[in-house]
């Protein structure tokens, strides 16, 4: 297992300020890790009508845009299920049917839900948007994150004080009552989509849009609240599955042989190309004006490929492609669990659920690209084991 | 069976509901852009009328028309409306001078038209109006779907005045009321609350307002100074009502 850094400027690993010692979350709903201070079930300091407001909310920040263009941000559209913790709600639902789960929403709207896996990559994203309004107050250049939601705006009240409760910026959401949120994502020029529905993530990834079905990890690892740190899987999620394919279909040695040949030949691109090209595109902001070393946005690559061999292919095409890539780790198939155990990333991308169970068995935050040959593998390999 | 007491009148001019002066053979108007708008209000009236025969919260369909060229032919206009089996209630030819009088005079409760001008004079004489454009000939037909504007002007032409929001209010209540009607999902009605400015207090602000107006919103959508085409031709909406949603206290 070698570790490279594409990066002239080595970059020391491990790097990761300001860890914060959370309580660990033992499962129960009510445990807000996120959270350092206690909350009190009867003065959440929540009030049951929103304060009035005549236009613009005044911000307690100074300068800086906090309405970004959507075409010119980079848009996240996140799902309640991932942001939050809706499981009860999510019992209620398919064990009573809907009218019965809307009326269980409405009555508990005081409640603020506990923080889901998507949480900390929202509040790293908060982070980074605070850095970069700092360093470039008139741009449009920042992360914005968009709640898309298949709930009915019934849930609505309970979401914006769940918002409200935990200090998020988000300011902007689609409630689709049901109705696909396809079309929305597109409307919002979104960038990436974590829902934990996996055909909506499939619907997404089918019209060109990133997307990533997310789970909650039994336990979870504490994460920088300074530094973003998002970690790739190459075959088919950075890069297409041209090359999954072909050791499926003639294993090892031909994938060898396959990668060998086509070495100066470019991958194609995957999914999350694009996602990782936007993240570039945002580091490089911050390099202009001299933070390289303390960055806040950091990228790595966790591959199965090996770095001496089939690895070389891989670097060569995000080079051609202009793509930087923090910290590339090529684990020549040794299991992923460890090493992104270390990294401690805030969310990992994977195309292979078992790789996926992996990482979140041991704390990190995977979210599965549900993309490729592996998806074909999988469903073949299930109705087999069926039988 | 329409008890005027409960009946909600909506008055659509014709020349939205039928294309001026256009042939549809036999002697019979062609279809205009608000023909889905009216079959997905009937839709409203037929599926409340399944849930009780004895219904009387409807949806009272009047066709209106200035136009003195489609009254001197009003008997096209009637069997036009017979041939698509429209179901309206009524026909109102009106002069220009006396048309917010007549719409109040038949206690409607929603005016529709195509036409700017025409929906600017009737709102300022204080009868809720909403403008239809080419996009509403693209609603669906089995769902009506209204959007309810919670902050900031979409169209900035309407002046809102506290009768107008009034009336928005009242029409909305009413609508909010056939909405209970039906469950949660396969409903013919569909109400949607969009806030454009303002971030997510304001949409919170807009939803309670709903709520103590009896309405409970479908789908909820805070722009948040996004720009709202594209949002707009995702959702569709048969018309848009501003005013009166706001969380602001009037």
């Amino acid at each position: 297992m070698v570790k490279m850094s594409l990066d002239p400027v080595q970059v020391m690993s491990g790097q990761v300020k300001e860890l914060k010692v959370a309580p660990s979350s033992n499962g129960d709903s009510r445990g807000s890790w996120e959270e350092k201070e206690e909350f009190d079930q009867d003065h959440l300091g929540l009030t049951s009508k929103p304060i009035p407001v005549t236009g613009r909310r005044a911000r307690k920040v100074e300068g800086g845009i906090f309405f970004p263009k959507p075409e010119n941000a980079v848009t996240i559209a996140v799902s309640s299920r991932v942001l939050f913790r809706t499981e009860r709600e999510q019992k209620v639902f398919e064990q009573k049917g809907v009218e019965e789960y809307l009326r269980y929403q409405i009555e508990h709207e005081n409640e603020p839900f506990a923080p889901g896996p998507a949480f900390p990559f929202v509040k790293a994203l908060e982070a980074v948007n605070s850095r970069l309004r700092e360093l470039y107050p008139q741009s449009e250049e920042l992360f914005d994150i968009v709640l898309v939601t298949y709930n009915h705006a019934h849930v609505g009240i309970r979401l914006i004080n769940t918002i409200n409760h935990h200090n998020l910026f988000i300011e902007r959401f689609c409630m689709t009552g049901g109705s696909s949120p396809i079309g929305y994502l597109k409307a919002w020029h979104t960038n990436l989509y974590l829902s934990a529905d996996a055909d909506k993530v499939r619907e997404a990834l089918a019209e060109g849009i990133a997307a990533a079905t997310m789970f909650m990890p039994e336990k979870l690892t504490e994460v920088s609240q300074s530094q973003l740190r998002v970690a790739f899987d190459g075959d088919a999620v950075l890069f297409s599955d041209e090359s999954e394919r072909i050791f499926k279909a003639h294993g090892l040695d031909k994938f060898f042989e396959h990668e060998k040949e086509n070495e100066d030949t470019l991958l194609d691109h995957g999914p999350l190309k694009g996602f990782l090209e936007a993240l570039g595109k945002l580091q490089k902001k911050f390099y202009a004006k001299g933070h390289r070393l303390d960055c806040p946005i950091r990228t790595f690559l966790v591959t199965a490929r090996s770095a001496a061999s089939s690895g070389i292919r891989a670097l060569k095409t995000l080079r051609a492609w202009g793509l930087e890539i923090d910290e590339a780790l090529f684990l020549a198939g040794a299991p992923k669990g460890p090493m992104l155990e270390k990294i401690r990333p805030h969310i990992y991308f994977d195309d292979q659920m078992f790789h996926v169970e992996g990482a979140a068995e041991m704390g990190t935050i995977a979210a599965h690209v549900p993309y490729g040959i592996a998806q074909k593998h999988n469903a073949k390999q299930n109705t087999g084991v069926r039988k | 069976s329409k008890d005027s007491d409960h009946a909600v009148v909506v008055a659509v001019a014709s020349r939205a509901v039928f294309e001026p002066g256009a042939g549809g053979g036999d002697g019979v108007y062609a279809e205009g852009v608000a023909f889905p708008l009216l079959q997905a209000l009937q839709k409203v009236n037929e599926r409340l009328l399944e849930e009780n025969s004895a219904e009387s919260l409807l949806f009272d369909i009047v066709l209106i028309t200035t136009d003195s060229q489609q009254q001197q032919q009003s008997s096209q206009l009637i069997s036009s409306t017979k041939h698509y089996g429209l179901e309206v209630s009524r026909f109102c030819f009106s002069t220009e001078e006396d048309f917010s009088e007549s719409l109040l005079k038949n206690n409607v409760q929603l005016f529709l038209s195509t036409d700017r001008n025409e929906v600017s004079q009737t709102s300022q004489k204080g009868v809720l109006s909403a403008l239809l454009d080419e996009y509403t000939a693209s609603c669906p037909s089995e769902q009506l779907r209204v959007l309810l504007c919670g902050d900031a002007v979409i169209r900035p032409d309407t002046n809102p005045t506290p009768a107008s929001r009034q009336a928005a209010q009242s029409f909305s209540a009413r609508l909010g009321k056939m909405r209970q009607r039906f469950g949660m999902s396969d409903s013919p009605l569909s109400i949607t609350l969009m806030t454009s400015c303002g971030g997510r207090d304001s949409c919170g602000g807009a939803l309670q307002t709903l709520r103590s107006l009896g309405i409970s919103a479908d789908e909820a959508y805070c722009l948040a100074g996004a720009p709202q085409g594209p949002i707009l031709s995702v959702l569709r909406p048969h018309f848009l009502l501003s005013d009166g949603f706001s969380g602001l206290e009037d």
